[in-house]
């Protein structure tokens, strides 16, 4: 894909776009978060620190999840009691957006649903519901209530300066995997696997002092 | 199956046994004894003198 | 794009004792003990508060050192924690040893154990099925039947190292454990959320290589929940060549059994009082190879006995063979029912008799007190197959068989001795490791 140019209204660097379709971007140089208007930039804040997370993924990671090949050109970072974890917002080779989640170095790789069944309202989401979705059982696993910390990169959707999250993580006897989050109205529900490290071919991780 | 080698070579020197022990009529139990006897003995069977003759005294039941 | 630095290692110091603490989990730590002065302190906090303290003067070295790292599927991976934990059942305390591995891209692994017998644990995300099986309670997973071994409140005994979550000394989880050997599924349990995890039993030899530990292992003591059983294989196979032994005997059997011996001899005589002259038997042959002679005494001899001294002669040796033969029968009534003793017939085998010309010698003896006179025949038969050979065959065929199924149940039984059922084996055949091979 041809990757688009812009300059970003901060700060003047020249920004480039790893995925054609990113609504938000942000700037590496001045923080700013950036809505893209077709090729003109609006800035519409700035990100704080991001906390340190040592996830050997980040934004320039490649991979491969079956037979589809992936980069990762965005993130949004939550926090909670256990600690923080990454959304990692990756395109695939036909241009559709996923999420590799990683929470203390537990990965799982959803697709946004696009016409989700009846969920279940965040007042009423409890551990051990059952839903059904796409035919199969699932059950809830944990109810989180997290901290939006801030973003990085590309994301499909504007989203900055949120405040108390929730998330309910759904799971099933298999690999299947699902989480609703609920910063939105009506919520939104992702799904798919848990993946292991080494399923996914991660070229361009991080790499750890002494490792 | 050949985990149980030692099985197999037990039981197939004791099946060989068996079919050896058949083919030359051998016995568990000890029923008799062997001698040579006199040619005469045809002739004159009162003259043979068996060493359990005499048993059926001490051996009859009631 | 410009590559970000290698994450580094943070190196701390013991607000309370002033030690040095390197920090090896990077941002993953929560939690860390220092190794001087043993306070566990938070890694989130900028100052390092002291999280808890554990009472009393537990020290227990780890048998792998922080920091040591080890291929673990392929992958490298450092044992940065350490934990004593313990149960305590019907009184008593059963502490078990815990290593956290890690490795910064593939995340976590747990290396527990107890009495010398180690498990690798990965965490589990699937759900495992609650089912019951055999009337006791499973956990389906994976497509295996895990049944439940125990449940217990455990609570941690002491710390070393680094945790990804906040070590507390009142920490209480419940654990079931379900085990399908070598294998085990547990669930820890506190109020918040039950985690799964799923260990695999791994011997301490290759604890020792894995990690390349001086030394040798501690040896294993009695069986583990999950230990895999040395049996299990053997127990179905070693029946399996019994079968094969079985079907050769029955064959045997069937041939030997298949054509009826050959009669050489067929004489009937009458016995009375006063007629009881040795006498020599008509000559016979006997044909083929050595085998045996059967000798056939058939009588209508009643309350009373006979005594038949047999000499078989061979006419052209001059070889003989020695034997005699009590007949005795007595039948009556006694308060309404009818007693039988001993048997109108006897038979004899005479082994290894060489083939050639033979005559009997008999030389018969009555009873004193008979009243009658007894007729009785002389029936002789070449080759006769021995009955009992073929059934100490089977049963000597059967001791490895037995044994092995009985060493394999001894195992079982000492395994479930120590699980929440005491000495009940349930269901043997399904809770030993069978492996398919």
């Amino acid at each position: 894909m041809t990757r688009r140019t812009a300059t970003c209204p901060g700060c003047g660097a020249a920004i480039e776009f790893l995925w054609s379709s990113a609504v938000q971007t942000t700037c590496a140089y001045c923080r700013s978060i950036l809505v893209r208007h077709d090729v003109a930039l609006e800035r519409v804040g700035v990100v704080s620190d991001l906390p340190a997370t040592a996830s050997p993924i980040q934004i320039g990671t490649a991979g491969r999840w079956g037979a589809s090949a992936f980069q990762v050109v965005g993130r949004i970072v939550y926090e909670h009691d256990r600690g923080a974890w990454n959304e990692w917002h990756l395109v695939l080779g036909d241009g559709r957006s996923g999420w590799l989640s990683d929470a203390q170095l537990e990965y799982a790789l959803t697709f946004l649903v696009p016409a989700p069944p009846a969920l279940p309202p965040a007042a009423d989401v409890r551990r051990g519901q059952q839903l059904r979705i796409g035919g199969g059982r699932y059950e809830v696993t944990a109810v989180t209530p997290a901290r939006y910390r801030g973003v990085e990169g590309e994301l499909p959707f504007e989203y900055w300066d949120k405040r108390t999250v929730r998330f309910a993580d759904l799971r099933t006897p298999g690999a299947a995997f699902a989480t609703i989050d609920y910063s939105e109205d009506p919520p939104l529900l992702f799904a798919g696997e848990a993946v292991e490290y080494d399923a996914l071919s991660l070229q361009n991780v991080r790499s750890f002092e002494g490792w | 199956m050949t985990r149980h080698l030692a099985y197999l070579a037990y039981g197939t020197a004791l099946l060989a046994l068996l079919g050896f022990a058949e083919y030359r009529g051998w016995s568990l139990l000890r029923t008799s004894e062997t001698r040579n006897v006199p040619r005469s003995v045809r002739d004159n069977p009162g003259a043979y003198r068996s060493p359990y003759v005499g048993g059926g005294r001490i051996l009859r039941g009631k | 794009m410009v590559a970000a630095p290698p994450v580094a290692v943070r190196a701390l110091r013991c607000p309370s004792c002033g030690a040095a603490i390197e920090q090896r989990g990077f941002d993953h730590t929560r939690s860390v003990a220092c190794a001087s002065c043993f306070a566990v302190l938070d890694a989130a906090d900028p100052s390092l508060r002291v999280l808890t303290r554990f009472a009393g003067h537990l020290r227990v070295r780890p048998q792998i050192p922080l920091g040591t790292r080890g291929q673990v599927g392929g992958a490298p991976y450092e044992a940065i924690g350490f934990m004593q934990r313990s149960i305590a059942v019907d009184g008593e305390r059963y502490a078990w040893r815990e290593y956290l591995l890690f490795n910064p891209y593939r995340g976590f692994l747990y290396l527990t154990e107890y009495d010398g017998h180690w498990n690798l644990v990965r965490t589990v995300r699937a759900l495992p099925e609650r089912v019951h099986q055999g009337g006791r309670l499973a956990a389906r997973y994976g497509g295996d039947t895990f049944r439940h071994f125990q449940t217990a409140v455990a609570g941690t005994d002491f710390v070393l190292g680094e945790f990804p979550w906040e070590v507390r000394a009142e920490d209480r989880a419940e654990v079931r454990d379900f085990i399908a050997p070598p294998r085990v599924l547990s669930a820890e349990s506190t109020d918040d959320e039950t985690a799964w995890s799923l260990g695999e039993y791994v011997t301490g030899a290759w604890v020792w290589k894995t990690f390349e530990l001086p030394g040798r292992p501690p040896a294993p003591r009695g069986v583990y929940a999950n230990q895999p059983s040395p049996f299990a294989a053997a127990r179905r196979s070693v029946w399996q060549v019994f079968m094969l032994f079985l079907i050769a005997l029955v064959a045997m059997a069937a041939v030997r059994y298949a054509d009826a011996p050959a009669q050489v001899l067929r004489e009937s005589r009458q016995l009375a009082p006063g007629q009881l002259d040795p006498y020599v038997t008509e000559s016979f042959t006997l044909g083929g190879r050595t085998s045996n002679l059967e000798v056939r005494v058939g009588s209508d001899v009643s309350n009373s006995w006979f005594y038949l001294v047999f000499a078989l002669v061979d006419e052209g040796s001059g070889r003989a063979v020695d034997f005699a033969r009590e007949v005795s029968y007595y039948e009556g009534v006694e308060g309404g029912e009818r007693w039988t003793e001993g048997s109108r017939t006897d038979r004899v085998r005479i082994p290894s008799v060489p083939p050639g010309r033979y005559y009997l010698r008999v030389a018969p003896e009555l009873a004193p007190d008979a009243v009658r006179p007894v007729s009785y025949t002389l029936t002789l038969r070449r080759d006769v197959p021995s009955g009992g050979f073929y059934a100490v065959a089977l049963l000597l065929l059967l001791v490895p068989p037995v044994w092995v199924t009985a060493r394999a149940a001894a195992f079982e039984s000492t395994r479930w001795m120590e699980s929440d059922y005491g000495s009940a084996t349930g269901n043997a055949a399904a809770s030993d490791g069978e492996d398919d091979d």
